[in-house]
């Protein structure tokens, strides 16, 4: 059944009686033949197309499993959240699997087992205890110390066919047998009787469509309403209906009831989630309510169950009082067959609706699309979309939901602005380079435009720290060397004069080169890149991560050339990592249908640069942090924090950009235009704030390496470069070569200071303690 | 309250011991930013519970590369790296992380990703001579 085209829909129509009126008796032999003959076909393609019984299954795609192991940075309310996303349930009885209870600085937590990348992991208890924002112990149930333990990975979505279909197949011991109960009580009360279909149900379902003139849904069966799904198109005919009746026939005589209910159970539409049509209870378990069916609540099957009769009209999410209106008859239903008891079904129905917000189904379509890049090379799209591989990605829900919230408010917080503007954020771990988040607009679950795999905008001054980095790797700068930051005209081939300025306006003259990339001015960035060259930076930008060649143009210096916000970040990784190039991951590792690791895609490194020169580009991009374009953007976070990061702004304020990094997480954001339409927004002013937000709300660590051996401090003047003394006000310490030989200063401005007044000076400095 | 003799004593010593220590001061580099505080909801915790905080978390790892070098030593070298993977991800400026992921490189044959994986080891060992040691070691062993 694995191709849905083949199905019995082809076939030559009915003999016309018209061709033999003068036989009419040899006519009607020959029609009960053709009947017959008719009804055999179909008995016997029918169970061809059915034996298999394959569906097409799309891959599914996990998150990241959470980690929990003592001395990790996470509150219990953020805990709580992802058990949330998780569809765990709070009860204090801990009944079972995907349950919690939360205590005075504890929680405990029933954890369901799961299969991970080849390793399988028990369902156990574990008990959390919590202080300062962190955890403090995780112990088992016998109250032995846990080292570290992993939650289930949350299903965020699935590689579906553009034809839509996606489902879940659950196993016969996977369905709690109140469903089928439930089912034969609402859709089918003599399903264990009859033989396809309900003769008595039809002819007083027959009644009321001649009098209303066209066929209305009432009497079908399961078995009919599964091969309706299974084998028909929609519309709705006699001549289809007859088909129904022949073919729900023949697989009653070839199938238990047993394996149809199961095929029933997987085959039914439930729901439609943007493109994507829900099939079977399994995935619409996961659609609605986030969780296994096995772990469904009353209220929760209940709805289900409703929603069998028109996913559409009892939508939950649209027609919430339908639903619920449904959703309690087909609660009294079990009442009356005496499925549940009467105070549960009270209670139940009494229950909200309780299906998880509409856009978490589709939050997450950005990243699926990296993720079916990844794949791409490895896996036809027919696999991805048919062979229910297991697809273990490394989207962090937590960090996600925070990159779509920051992009979102932020585009929001910018007022009349705000309607002309779009944006991408992506987050990656530096040293492992797996992608945490991506966001590919501010509507979620719009499943249109990637921006950040798709939109390719100018990066403007993103590009300094490849322009600085091959300035160091030339041997003749050092971010203490003094750059002119004046006025230039460059000519350029076509005979053109390119004279650039700075954002300011204004000529800074003799400044560092810490200060020309923190602040990123224009004048001096051009003057040392065109000293040092374009192809030495160009082969820079591409060591970094850039995968293609730029155009070698001097505007070049200034970023004018594009990339996507993907490609920034795995620039950006790379200065994040120490200089050691990761290729961007969304995939861990895929496993087929039944749990076999098929792939694992592990990390690899490349080494793209001295570490030591890589070592000094972040800090002056932790200077750009303290004291440069990226001040404002500073200010918005915990000042004991160290970060390090870039604006970025094109010509005519198109495009907002801002990248940057602290210990374990690398954020890349971006604002703009899809018409490319001017947006007024600095790098710093847009993009950053976005940047702000998102950094903000993730637990991440300082930026901190240790400073290579070949490197030593030294106390510079910030604004003129000359070397002055550490206590000086406007003194900055910055990385330079051993070998550099800088002269020094116990003085502040340059200002020399002899041995007595030096003495002097530190006496009294010491005095005043 | 210090008298004004030996406020100018200290302030004596202070001067000698920094003339005499030539600009060593300058060599401290500034990584001394750096400060082990969290953005997230955690970053109000003190500095001790920092502290303890880092060696838990390198308990949690810790265990990771035990189970990574069992699994390595029974040739279950897929097993092993995923396992060193996920060390990585909770302490990703560990040397010796880096140093297990590049010793199972070579055991499975890559000698290039070894050799790359121990000078990433370097670059984050710092003073540590028995890191550096193992780092070189691999390095050897992958240019053999």
């Amino acid at each position: 059944m694995a191709n849905r085209s083949r199905s019995p829909q082809r076939r030559k129509h009915a003999p016309r009686a018209s061709r033999a009126s003068s036989w009419a008796v040899a006519a009607v032999g020959i029609a009960i033949a053709l009947a017959l003959a008719y009804g055999g076909y179909l008995a016997w393609s029918v169970g061809n197309e059915f034996e298999g019984r394959r569906w097409d299954l799309p891959a599914q795609v996990y998150a990241a499993p959470l980690e929990l192991y003592p001395g990790r940075a996470l509150a219990p309310e953020a805990l709580v959240a992802e058990l949330k996303r998780l569809g765990y349930r709070e009860d204090p009885r801990l009944p079972g699997p995907g349950t919690y209870r939360v205590g005075l600085d504890r929680m405990e937590l029933s954890t369901r087992s799961f299969e991970y990348g080849g390793d399988s992991e028990p369902a156990r208890l574990i008990a959390l205890t919590f202080g300062g924002g962190r955890i403090a112990a995780v112990r088992d149930a016998s109250g032995a110390a846990v080292a570290i333990a992993r939650l289930n990975p949350l299903l965020i979505g699935s590689l579906f066919p553009a034809h839509g279909e996606d489902r879940i197949i659950v196993t016969p011991d996977e369905i709690p047998p109140l469903l089928p109960a439930t089912l034969i009580a609402v859709e089918d009360r003599r399903f264990e009787r009859h033989h396809g279909i309900d003769l008595r149900a039809m002819v007083r379902a027959m009644l009321v469509n001649i009098t209303s003139g066209e066929i209305r849904q009432g009497a079908s069966t399961l078995t009919q309403q599964l091969v309706r799904s299974y084998f028909l198109s929609n519309e709705r005919t006699w001549w289809r209906k007859l088909r129904e009746v022949f073919m729900a026939m023949a697989l009653e005589l070839r199938y238990d009831k047993d394996d149809l209910m199961h095929a029933y159970v997987n085959e039914v539409y439930l729901g439609q989630d943007g493109a994507r049509a829900v099939h079977g209870f399994g995935l619409a378990s996961q659609y609605y309510f986030g969780k296994p069916l096995g772990e469904l609540e009353l209220n929760e099957l209940a709805l289900l169950v409703a929603e069998v009769r028109g996913p559409a009209y009892y939508d939950p999410y649209r027609h919430a009082d339908r639903a619920r209106e449904r959703r309690n008859l087909v609660l009294q239903e079990m009442l009356d067959n005496h499925l549940v008891d009467a105070a549960a079904a009270k209670q139940a129905a009494a229950a909200p609706l309780g299906v998880q917000p509409t856009t978490r189904g589709a939050m997450q379509t950005a990243f699926l699309g990296l993720v079916r890049r990844q794949l791409r090379a490895d896996y036809a799209a027919d696999d991805l979309e048919r062979k229910g591989l297991k697809v273990y990605s490394t989207l962090d829900p937590a960090v996600q939901s925070a990159a779509e919230r920051s992009l979102a408010d932020g585009i929001e917080s910018f007022g009349a602005k705000s309607e002309q503007l779009d944006g991408a954020v992506v987050v990656t771990s530096p040293q492992t380079g797996e992608v945490r988040a991506l966001v590919g607009g501010r509507r979620l679950g719009f499943d249109g435009f990637n921006r950040a795999l798709d939109a390719r905008r100018q990066i403007g001054s993103l590009i300094k720290p490849a322009v600085y980095l091959a300035a160091l790797e030339s041997g003749r700068y050092t971010l203490a060397s003094i750059v002119d930051d004046a006025p230039i005209d460059v000519p350029l081939d076509n005979g053109d004069i390119w004279s650039p300025h700075n954002f300011d306006n204004e000529a800074h003259g003799s400044v560092p080169l810490v200060r020309a990339l923190a602040e990123s001015l224009n004048m001096a960035t051009v003057r040392v890149g065109l000293d040092v060259g374009l192809e030495p930076i160009s082969n820079a930008l591409q060591r970094l991560g850039l995968d293609t060649k730029p155009n070698l143009y001097p505007s070049m210096l200034l970023g004018a050339l594009t990339l996507t916000p993907l490609e920034v970040a795995q620039i950006y990784n790379t200065l994040a990592n120490g200089g050691f190039r990761v290729p961007l991951r969304a995939v861990r590792s895929v496993a087929s249908d039944d749990g076999e690791l098929l792939q694992r895609y592990k990390l690899k490194i490349e080494q793209a640069a001295d570490p030591a020169t890589v070592y000094t580009i972040d800090q002056a991009l932790v200077e750009v942090m303290q004291r440069g374009t990226g001040k404002t953007v500073r200010r918005a976070l915990p000042a004991d924090v160290t970060l390090a990061g870039k604006t970025g702004t094109s010509d005519d304020l198109r495009d907002s950009w801002f990248a940057g990094f602290s210990n374990d997480h690398l954020v890349v954001t971006w604002l703009g235009a899809d018409d490319n339409q001017p947006i007024g927004l600095t790098g710093s002013a847009g993009a950053g704030r976005i940047w702000a937000a998102t950094m903000g709300s993730l637990e991440s660590r300082s930026y901190s390496a240790p400073q290579p051996a070949s490197l030593t401090g030294a106390w510079i003047d910030y604004d003129t470069g000359e070397p002055v003394a550490s206590r000086c006000e406007n003194a900055v310490l910055v990385p330079v070569p051993t070998t550099a030989r800088l002269p020094r200063s116990f003085g502040c401005h340059g200002e020399p200071l002899g041995l007595g007044a030096r003495l002097k000076r530190l006496l009294k400095d010491a005095a005043a303690e | 309250m210090a008298s004004e003799g030996l406020r100018l004593a200290r302030a004596i010593v202070l001067f000698c011991a920094f003339a005499a220590s030539g600009c060593s001061v300058l060599g401290a580099g500034p990584t001394a930013r750096g400060s082990s505080a969290t953005i997230g909801g955690a970053g109000s915790a003190s500095a001790p519970e920092e502290a303890r905080a880092q060696n838990d978390a390198s308990a949690a790892s810790s265990a990771l590369l035990a189970q990574s070098r069992t699994e390595r030593a029974a040739g279950q070298y897929a097993a092993a790296s995923a396992s060193a993977e996920r060390a990585l991800r909770i302490d990703p400026n560990n040397p010796s992380v880096w140093l297990e992921l590049g010793e199972i490189e070579l055991a499975m044959g890559d000698a290039a990703q070894a050799a790359t994986m121990a000078r990433k080891a370097l670059t984050l060992a710092g003073s540590d001579s028995v890191v550096e040691a193992r780092a070189e070691r691999l390095l050897r062993d992958a240019a053999r």
